[in-house]
């Protein structure tokens, strides 16, 4: 891709995610689109997503009404232990970093990466609110993680690769950052076959998990070719896109949720 | 930003150390300064509690 055009979709992205921080919504698509059976619903259905990427127990623990625009839960996917590292790629409202921070305790930490300062602010006052110490919100790039090498043992990521331009420099920098026997378990968007190329080219749809979409094949190609191992997909449905339209746009059966786990090699 | 979170922090460009200043500080935070990399010659700022580890062409 283009430099210019992958400046203009992070351009774009960041502050159509800086407006959903501003506002606490929990839609991820352009505000025309009102789409009802899709990420672009209401704060309604925004409950009923969390219940359902969620355990109970989770959001229990966490009491506060933390919004997900994720389409996963990768804490759960991760198996994470005590004492654990772990790299929330896209840190958003917080909500995957603080169960995170739960789950490693006292002596595992939790770092938060977002490019959109507004959803770092929401994020760290979502954090402090429930005192957690082991949780760190930073503003940075997953193409370029301000983050040493050989230093992480769990990258995890929902629903934010997707909006990536470079998703071979992210996936370059997860498996940079991971310490050798290290594991990234991610929740994604994939397409089968390729997007038409109305919706590829609008950005609103790239802001909405749909136009940035790789093809399932090639998304795990992408895996390996960054030195993964162990690479494995699975299919969760088509959440957050329930039926066939994603942000008012007809995509048929082409866009799934799926659950990826790799391991960088010991 | 926690003081004591700062372990694996590392430039976004040459991903090497950085160096810490601290402007304004609480007992466990720092709240304003900046790091810096000396090989990129290149500040990071920190406001707000919040590192800034943007590249920095997207500093603004």
């Amino acid at each position: 891709m283009k430099a210019k055009k992958a400046e203009e979709i992070k351009k774009f992205v960041r502050e159509r995610y800086a407006e959903i921080a501003r506002q606490q919504t929990s839609s991820c698509c352009a505000p025309q689109s009102k789409e009802a059976s899709s990420c672009c619903s209401s704060r309604t259905s925004e409950e009923s997503r969390a219940h359902r990427l969620y355990s109970k127990e989770e959001l229990e623990s966490i009491s506060a009404n933390i919004p997900s625009l994720g389409c996963g839960n990768p804490t759960a996917l991760s198996e994470l232990k005590e004492n654990e590292v772990v790299l929330d790629l896209g840190s958003g409202a917080g909500l995957d970093s603080i169960l995170a921070a739960q789950k490693v305790g006292p002596g595992g930490r939790v770092f938060g990466l977002d490019m959109t300062p507004d959803m770092i602010r929401l994020a760290r006052t979502n954090a402090k609110d429930l005192a957690l110490d082991n949780v760190e919100f930073r503003l940075g790039e997953m193409e370029h993680m301000p983050i040493e090498s050989s230093s992480v043992d769990v990258a995890i990521s929902n629903c934010v690769i997707n909006l990536s331009p470079d998703k071979d420099a992210v996936f370059g920098e997860v498996f940079r950052v991971l310490k050798p026997g290290g594991r990234l378990s991610v929740s994604d968007i994939v397409t089968y076959g390729e997007l038409p190329a109305e919706i590829r080219g609008n950005l609103a749809q790239w802001a909405g998990c749909v136009a940035g979409a790789l093809d399932e094949k090639k998304y795990l190609e992408k895996i390996r070719a960054a030195g993964f191992v162990q690479v494995e997909l699975k299919e969760e449905g088509p959440h957050p896109y329930q039926e066939k339209t994603a942000c008012g746009v007809q995509t048929g059966n082409q866009i799934a949720s799926v659950t990826v786990t790799a391991y960088k090699p010991k | 930003m926690k003081k004591d979170l700062m372990e694996i922090l590392a430039c976004p460009l040459c991903k090497g150390p950085l160096e810490l200043s601290i402007e304004e500080e609480d007992e466990k935070e720092v709240i304003k300064g900046s790091l810096r990399c000396n090989k990129c010659s290149v500040s990071y700022p920190i406001e707000d509690s919040i590192p800034n580890l943007l590249p920095p062409e997207l500093h603004s």
